[in-house]
């Protein structure tokens, strides 16, 4: 007669355990460096550079909630600087011409969502790796928009704006800007999607067996199209606020983005294998990203240095956290 | 030729959960095909990754031509002349056959492969087994067959005396089995021994001259093929039979309640590349069971049941005919699969058992279209208590449990969908015998409450005890349909499954 | 030499997919000969040729690595840095020669970063290569400030990228250089077929003894090395250490090689059908510039090339 077996588990190392430790060290180095930059950062602690702040760090993190879901699920988007980029300058173009703002704002997002669809279509339905699939929108979008800027007839387009194409940017609702808004509400929802929804648990089941996910009904390609849309969407949205509040569109603008939101998401604790993240981790990794990169600014370090160190933490996180998972097993 | 090359001596290996193998001994004779026999789990595949070093064993030792012999990993055994073929050819599709036959041994100069002067070894080699092939012929042009004979082949240039082969017949044709067979009595003359792993049974007979009988991480029997033959053919396979698959008892089966009115499921001529024109009506309340050696056919009926597996056919679902092209279509129809593969099918390990659960109809535990932590632990732990599940609380992730375990959350997953349909692929592999008996009541319950059921299954205790009807399968046909009673004759079942004839002698 | 070249071209004939790559490049030379004539001219093809022999140099290092699975974003982060270190040792006297070969060195150097954070830590290609091309580029653009360094550069500078021996031009005697050693590393050595070997069956490799970890990580320096190279012919070129160039190599270099045929997933591909992807890619964009067509077409072009170049490897696998 077999024993019903005693289960092997590490009842000290339970997941939950580990990732709240996580956390807590994340917000430990953001005080951390909150205190570094108040100290040898000039001008840090200023209304208006923390507005600098907030405004990076919302752009970042509105499309991160879509891309966290998006990295849980395994797949992740390399072409949301581009994407923002051209909306943005579709924003600006289509503004010159006429056309009101409100109009402009939602072709916009749907700029972004044909994107987004594009990304879902070669990834979920033809199987490519995402890296490629989207390097390859990543190009395609970038590509498009310096199209636009030279339709137009220029490098960018800052000339010949509508008085008010600004204003709409620079919106405040209260203290806070039109994007710190946008992107409490949607961290908001996402926490509540993530946590409390069918579709934030069919997310991380897909993460976790993708082809278990197929057996138990899920539709794992309409799910994964659907984050991709979103991605786009929110990439299209904030690339027409930015470019509103900058009052340029131009081609050039966001290159590097989809770095920062990487930096965020894996700095956060989102797993590229996918299955395991988290949005309040996210959060917490584009602060830093933010924070880090605001502060970096003022201290005159050459935003070039600052390539140097996204790319250090990146792999340095990536290799602690892949250490400790291992340690875990 | 009486001389062993192998000699096991009370073998062990205990996984968490499961005895893999439990005080095996039995000796293997140099230049001799030596079989070995039994079921899916049964601790074939266990010995031989001990063998190979893949694992390591926790009690008894192995004997090399009389010398302890304890390979850490796979280049020692294959060092000291052990080389396996599995199913998975271990050949690269993409170079030459003359690559493919020196890679890792090449002649060369600071890194320049030269032109090798003794490839013509190994060259002949393989002469002698194929003529056809052609050394500068890419790898990936080959037959399955000929792949096989590009391993032989390099295993005996590598001075190999032992070989092992997995279930090499399983994907190649008639005529190439004669030839491998003709190729394995050219290796027994050129001293090498072979241990041949294979569900054919008739494999066995013609080719071997010992076998040796697994079942349930023991050594049943060992004994030559000729003492088997003493009684005649059909009868020794049922012999063997009888050893892989142990006595029969039906003590524990009572009928079901059965609305023979109502067929929920109907059929009919479902055939694809290994079905043949299956034909079967599933009863409301019924517990159906496909029986059958590995390879019969089950696991690929519940597939296309499935909407996993194309096939042509029809099925009729409660009087309305299906298109079951998707996983999405059966669900929708009403069916529910518990899949072979937990691990890879089955569970969600980063996930927690609370999590698992539910997500096959996750309305169950919304409240307000919201998940309900506290709707989820009620379920999970009614769940845990109804299976016995060994964990520490509901939070505990699913890849942390053994595997006993994890089939019972997998399970719990299936009955949550509240489906009136289910296909259970081997529902209790892995699993031990409390926990067997456990889910066996569940299976009980789910067709006391008017569910229908088929249990595809290699064990012959769990079909006789659960089943209504027992379903007779090999190679991909209905050979028959069986009423279970507690007095069912399985010297009947084992003729039938391993494709005789009952009636006839 | 010539010989191993001769030959290799004629075998390459045999393999199904190079054909197939070889007329669409024929196909494609044709039809814009016929549009505008001036393209079969011996400039416009010298030009395409220089062009073209940068991304080829690194692709053929990249061609061995892709057949073992893996692949390298940091090319492109490479070439700008191995730039600006070709014209600051210049810069600072070292002779022209002796730069290159420092140059290289470093180009290694980097490969070996990526080699140990991919073989030895097990970081994800993807991960691993896109730091070290986010590093050396930030660490070439901060050091120079994002400016070139034109001024006191010696006269031996601009020879690599715009001399020539003979009729034919520096950067084309390295494209057939680079190009021959890889033709003959891919068919007569082992790092050719334990390349291959790695990628097609893994498992096959390690049982057969190959220690893929070693491999890659050698492919990987070696990658470096070459981007090393293609960065100094490249800053010799334009006659400055220029970090404003290089934008999207990477992607040119991995077009180039899936185009050839080398799959994402490893285990096929050839030196040759990248040499012929990556004409096809030049042709196209060369074609489409006399054409007057913009060349953020192009951008966009590549990207679809892309996408149907992983679908064609898939069709070709069956």
């Amino acid at each position: 007669m077999i024993e019903p077996s005693t289960v092997q588990s590490n009842p000290s190392l339970h997941l939950s355990r580990i990732l709240d430790a996580q956390k807590v060290t994340l917000i430990g180095v953001i005080i951390a460096i909150f205190i570094f930059f108040t100290i040898f950062a000039p001008n840090f602690l200023t209304a208006q550079n923390l507005m600098f702040v907030i405004l990076k760090v919302s752009t970042i993190i509105i499309v991160a909630t879509a891309a966290t879901l998006l990295m849980i699920t395994g797949n992740f988007d390399l072409s949301v600087g581009s994407v923002l980029a051209f909306s943005g300058i579709m924003h600006a173009f289509m503004a010159k011409h006429g056309i009101p703002s409100a109009l402009s704002l939602v072709l916009a997002i749907g700029w972004g969502m044909l994107f987004g669809y594009l990304n879902g279509l070669t990834v979920a339905r033809l199987k490519i790796t995402p890296v490629i699939a989207t390097l390859a929108t990543m190009y395609i979008a970038r590509g498009f928009a310096f199209l636009v800027a030279r339709w137009d007839g220029g490098a960018n387009i800052s000339a010949g704006l509508p008085q008010d194409f600004s204003s709409f940017g620079r919106t405040m609702i209260g203290p806070l800007p039109l994007l710190a808004i946008i992107m409490i509400v949607l961290v908001a929802v996402f926490i509540f999607i993530e946590r409390k929804t069918v579709l934030g648990r069919y997310i991380f089941a897909m993460g976790s067996n993708p082809d278990a996910a197929r057996l138990s009904g899920i539709n794992v390609p309409g799910i994964i199209t659907s984050l991709y849309v979103l991605t786009g969407a929110f990439a299209g949205l904030c690339g027409a606020i930015q470019t509103s509040r900058i009052g340029m569109g131009s081609p050039q603008n966001f290159k590097g983005f989809e770095f920062d939101v990487l930096i965020a998401l894996i700095l956060g604790g989102t797993s590229l294998k996918g299955g395991e993240g988290s949005i309040t981790g996210m959060v917490l990794g584009a602060l830093i990203v933010g924070v880090a990169g605001n502060g970096l600014n003022l201290m005159a370090v050459s935003p070039y240095y600052q390539l140097v160190f996204n790319g250090s933490i990146l792999v340095i996180a990536v290799v602690i956290y892949q250490g400790l998972g291992k340690k875990f097993q | 030729m009486a001389e062993v090359i192998i000699d096991v001596k009370r073998l062990a290996k205990r996984f968490p959960g499961v005895d893999a193998l439990t005080d095996i001994s039995f000796q293997i004779r140099k230049n001799a095909v030596h079989c070995l026999v039994g079921e899916n789990g049964a601790g074939k595949s266990t010995f031989i990754k001990i063998l190979t070093g893949v694992y390591q064993a926790d009690e008894g030792e192995l004997l090399l031509n009389g010398k302890v012999f304890k390979p850490k990993n796979i280049r020692e055994s294959r060092k000291a002349g052990i080389t396996a073929i599995y199913q998975e050819l271990n050949v690269v599709d993409d170079l030459t056959v003359e690559q493919n036959l020196s890679l890792g041994k090449e002649k060369h100069r600071w890194g320049v492969v030269q032109k090798m002067p003794d490839l013509g070894k190994v060259a002949s080699i393989l002469k002698d087994l194929d003529p056809r092939i052609q050394l500068n012929q890419k790898v990936a042009t080959l037959s399955v067959a000929q792949k096989q004979v590009i391993e032989i082949a390099k295993a005996i240039s590598s001075d190999a005396n032992i070989i092992v082969m997995d279930e090499p017949t399983a994907a190649i044709s008639e005529e190439e089995v004669r030839r491998l067979f003709e190729i394995i009595q050219t290796l027994k003359q050129q001293r090498v021994t072979v241990i041949y792993i294979s569900h054919r049974l008739s494999e066995i007979f013609e080719i071997g001259d010992d076998v040796t009988v697994f079942r349930d991480g023991k050594m049943i029997n060992t004994l030559a093929v000729e003492e088997l033959n003493h009684n005649g053919r059909s009868q020794a396979s049922v012999e063997l039979v009888k050893m892989m698959l142990g006595k029969v008892v039906a003590e524990h089966y009572t009928p079901n309640e059965i609305d023979y009115q109502i067929k929920v499921l109907e059929a009919q001529n479902l055939t694809n590349n290994t079905l043949k024109n299956v034909t079967f009506d599933l009863y409301k309340g019924e517990i159906l069971g496909f029986y059958g050696l590995v390879g019969s056919g089950k696991t690929e009926i519940a597939r296309v049941l499935y909407g996993l597996d194309p096939f042509t056919g029809r099925v009729v679902i409660k009087g309305k005919e299906c298109r079951l092209g998707r996983v999405h279509d059966a669900i929708k129809a009403g069916i529910t699969m518990i899949p072979e593969e937990r691990r890879a099918e089955g569970i969600f390990g980063l996930l927690s058992i609370r999590e698992n659960i539910p997500i096959m109809k996750m309305s169950n535990v919304l409240k307000n279209k919201i998940i309900s932590r506290f709707k989820e632990r009620n379920l999970a732990q009614s769940y845990i208590q109804k299976l016995r599940m060994v964990a520490r609380d509901e939070e505990q992730g699913v890849s942390f449990l053994s595997g006993g375990n994890q089939q019972k959350v997998v399970i719990s997953k299936c009955l949550n969908s509240q489906s009136s349909i289910f296909l259970m692929d081997e529902p209790t592999r892995g699993v031990d015998v409390g926990a067997k008996e456990e889910i066996h009541n569940i299976i009980r319950g789910l067709s006391k409450e008017g569910c229908s059921i088929i249990v595809f299954s290699s064990e012959l205790p769990e079909i006789v005890n659960l089943c209504d009807r027992i379903v007779l399968m090999y190679e991909g046909e209905i050979r028959k349909v069986l009423k279970n009673h507690k007095n069912i004759d399985s010297e009947e079942i084992m003729h039938i499954i391993t494709g005789g004839k009952w009636g006839a002698s | 030499m010539g010989c191993i070249m001769i030959k290799a071209v004629l075998k390459g004939f045999t393999q199904k997919q190079e054909f197939v790559l070889f007329a669409i490049l024929v196909f494609i030379c044709t039809v814009f000969t016929i549009i505008t004539p001036f393209f079969l001219s011996a400039y416009n093809i010298g030009n395409l040729l220089r062009a073209v022999s940068m991304i080829v140099i690194v692709a053929c290092g990249g061609t061995l690595l892709m057949m073992t699975a893996n692949f390298d974003l940091s090319t492109g982060g490479n070439l700008i840095f191995s730039n600006i270190i070709f014209a600051m040792t210049c810069l600072a006297g070292v002779p022209v020669v002796f730069a290159l070969g420092i140059t290289i060195l470093c180009g290694c150097v980097i490969g070996a970063i990526n080699g140990i954070l991919v073989a030895r830590f097990s970081v994800t290609p993807f991960i691993a290569t896109l730091s070290t091309w986010f590093i050396f580029k930030g660490i070439a653009k901060a050091i120079t400030d994002n400016n070139e360094i034109k001024a006191g550069l010696p006269k031996g500078f601009d020879f690599l990228g715009q001399g020539q021996i003979g009729p034919i031009p520096m950067p084309i005697i390295f494209l057939v250089v680079v190009v021959v050693i890889f033709l003959f590393l891919e068919r007569k050595t082992l790092l050719g077929k334990y390349s291959m070997a790695i990628g097609g069956n893994p498992t096959a490799a390690y049982l057969s003894g190959i220690d893929g970890n070693k491999i890659i990580f050698l492919l990987y320096t070696i990658t470096g090395g070459l981007a090393g190279l293609a960065g100094s012919i490249a800053a010799s070129r334009i006659g400055s250490g220029n970090p404003r160039m290089g934008d999207g190599f990477e992607f040119d270099v991995i077009i180039a090689i899936i185009l050839g045929g080398t799959p994402l997933t490893g285990g096929r591909g050839t030196i040759l059908g990248t040499l012929i992807g990556a004409l096809i890619v030049a042709v196209i964009g060369s074609g489409l510039n006399m054409l007057g067509m913009l060349s953020f077409w192009q951008l966009v072009l590549k990207g679809a090339i892309l996408v149907v170049a992983i679908l064609l490897n898939e069709k070709f696998r069956k």
